[in-house]
């Protein structure tokens, strides 16, 4: 059996907090595991216990009790980091760099040879969109572009894992896509993804797995589709019925033992009916431009 | 963990500590203004010309030295440890395969590389108007005087620039072990400034020791006088520059610049210890 990226058992880390060292339990005797190339979420209200989760995964915190391996080795060895990229939640970055020269300062940080650290630098900030503005100072970047610039410099020295602390958050929809494609893109090449969030509607279409957690607990661990999809309902989706084959359907139903529990029209989400709108506005425009230049 | 790689990563955040140093409107403030100071200490008509103007410039130049000296690599330390985790550039870091000593050390030297351009500067400026002035007295006193002589010796100028150097490394390192327990920068700063104070006036506590019988406050106040560096071994200002029979042994020297080293590697050790639990 293949060595899980993220393995963790009964993990539970207390604070102490206040003059008394009174004790407030983030985490309570967690036990998850990640396989090697999915993408997980970790979900959960604020205050749940996944940045701390997140924080004890990366080596930043030491668990109270519990082990917590990545691909065997125990996280809190710096070794066990080399395989490892993070993107923090809202990051912020040396403002006086350009995005070339911060993603080249963490190849360094992270050892990269020297003989290969412009062909890294230049492949991912290809991967994240931002090679017209690599040569920019942080300072002028937007939301967008710090967080895809913050995931450049997590993937630069190759990681076999990569940590997104919220990375869509505060970023508009057209960048949460931008950013789910990357972490789709990053699946195709083998890697395994974790990422938390709260906003659930993006998560949805992205992992493979789920585990919500709640006071520090895990409330449900599985599969998406397991999770969502109601076990005892089916749902057909049809189209050009009028009201008589409608009735005539139903009576089928009827007389087959089922029961129609709801009809309901087909939705698009919000999210989706957004992009596709903005997309197909942007081909128009980018079509426009092409004929005001032939012309 | 391998010490080429160790070194490497310890001079990037050096580096990088560095550069966000000198871009602080701060740092360019102080230095803007100490050397306005020592320049203006040529304007003090009221003292004697003659070698005793030399030694006002001098002694002036020192201080303002020292007392600027001072002030910036407490706060410049404390502003780039916090700076770190308020924007949280440090667990970014600090969630790479970066030792967390690697990462202080990297601070430290940061800070401490920012004091020797300020020394530097204020040295180099401190010189400068001595230069001027001597050459302005050498013109005068040329005929009084029998040989081409120099009345300042400028390598000591230097000298006392690279032990205030030393000390300033103590501090920044003393300021960063505060700052590795502290939750602000306040504390960290009104700490340190205390405890700059104490290693000023530690040969107190050194004088009363020797005055003192065999027993536990004794032993008490050899702790204290050895937990406290003793910021008096730095001043030797006196000795240099002027009177070449006071001059200190190159062994002196050495054995300062040892003292310096030790404490200043001592605290940021120290400040390991605590920042190993410290939630980032």
């Amino acid at each position: 059996m293949a060595t899980p990226a993220i393995c963790i058992q009964n993990l539970t880390k207390d604070f102490a907090v206040g003059m008394r060292g009174m004790k407030l339990r983030a985490v309570e005797d967690l036990c998850l595991e990640v396989g090697d190339n999915e993408i997980f979420g970790l979900l959960g209200p604020n205050g749940s216990g996944k940045s701390t989760t997140i924080k004890i995964i990366l080596g930043l915190l030491e668990a109270s009790t519990g082990n917590c391996e990545i691909y065997g080795k125990p996280s809190k060895l710096v070794d066990a980091r080399r395989s490892v990229g993070f993107l923090p939640e809202a990051p912020y970055f040396y403002r006086y760099l350009t995005g070339r020269e911060l993603v080249r300062y963490y190849a360094r940080i992270c050892m990269v040879a020297r003989a290969e650290i412009d062909a890294a630098v230049d492949s991912v900030i290809k991967l994240v969109g931002m090679t017209e503005a690599a040569d920019r100072r942080v300072g002028t970047y937007s939301k967008g572009m710090l967080q895809r610039i913050g995931l450049a410099q997590s993937l630069v020295h190759d990681p076999q894992l990569v940590i997104l602390d919220e990375p869509t958050a505060g970023v508009d929809p057209l960048g949460s896509a931008a950013i789910a494609e990357i972490v789709r893109e990053l699946k195709r090449r083998g890697k395994t993804i974790l990422l938390s969030s709260h906003l659930l509607a993006q998560i949805e279409g992205l992992c493979d797995r789920v585990a919500i957690l709640h006071r520090g607990k895990l409330v449900r661990e599985g599969l998406v589709d397991d999770l969502v999809q109601e076990k005892d309902a089916e749902s057909l989706v049809v189209q050009g019925l009028n009201d008589e084959g409608r009735a005539a359907v139903e009576a089928e139903i009827k007389a087959q033992g089922g029961r129609l529990a709801r009809v309901e029209r087909p939705r698009l989400s919000l999210d989706a009916y957004f992009l596709k709108e903005v997309h197909q506005r942007e081909i128009e425009h980018v079509t426009q431009q092409e004929g005001g230049e032939e012309l | 963990m391998n010490i080429t790689d160790s070194f490497t990563r310890i001079r990037l955040i050096a580096g990088t500590t560095f550069l966000e140093a000198v871009r602080q409107k701060f740092f360019n403030s102080l230095l803007l203004i100490s050397i306005a100071l020592v320049a203006s200490s040529t304007f003090f008509q009221q003292f004697d010309f003659g070698t005793g103007e030399l030694k006002f410039i001098t002694d002036f130049g020192f201080g303002a030295l020292f007392f600027f000296g001072s002030i910036l690599s407490i706060t410049a330390t404390t502003q780039l440890f916090f700076n770190e985790m308020e924007n949280r550039t440090a667990l970014t870091m600090l969630a790479k395969p970066v030792y967390k000593l690697e990462f202080l050390a990297g601070k430290f030297l940061g800070a401490h590389l920012l004091m020797l351009c300020f020394t530097l500067v204020i040295t180099l400026v401190l010189s400068g108007i001595l230069y001027w002035r001597e050459m302005v007295l050498l013109e005068r006193l040329g005929n009084e005087l029998t040989s081409n002589v120099s009345l300042i010796r400028y390598g000591d100028v230097f000298l006392f620039g690279f032990l205030q150097w030393m000390k300033f490394g103590i501090i920044a390192a003393f300021t960063l072990f505060v700052a590795s327990f502290s939750n602000t920068n306040l504390y960290t700063i009104v700490v340190s400034f205390f405890m700059l104070i104490i290693c000023q006036l530690q040969y107190i506590v050194r004088d009363t020791y020797s005055g003192m019988e065999a027993g536990w406050e004794r032993i008490l106040v050899l702790g204290l006088g050895l937990i406290f560096p003793n910021f008096q071994l730095f001043n030797i200002g006196d000795q240099l520059v002027f009177d070449v029979e006071k001059a200190p042994a190159v062994s002196t020297v050495l054995q300062i610049t040892g003292y310096g080293a030790v404490y200043s590697i001592a605290f940021v050790l120290l400040a390991q210890v605590n920042f190993r639990r410290r939630e980032i």
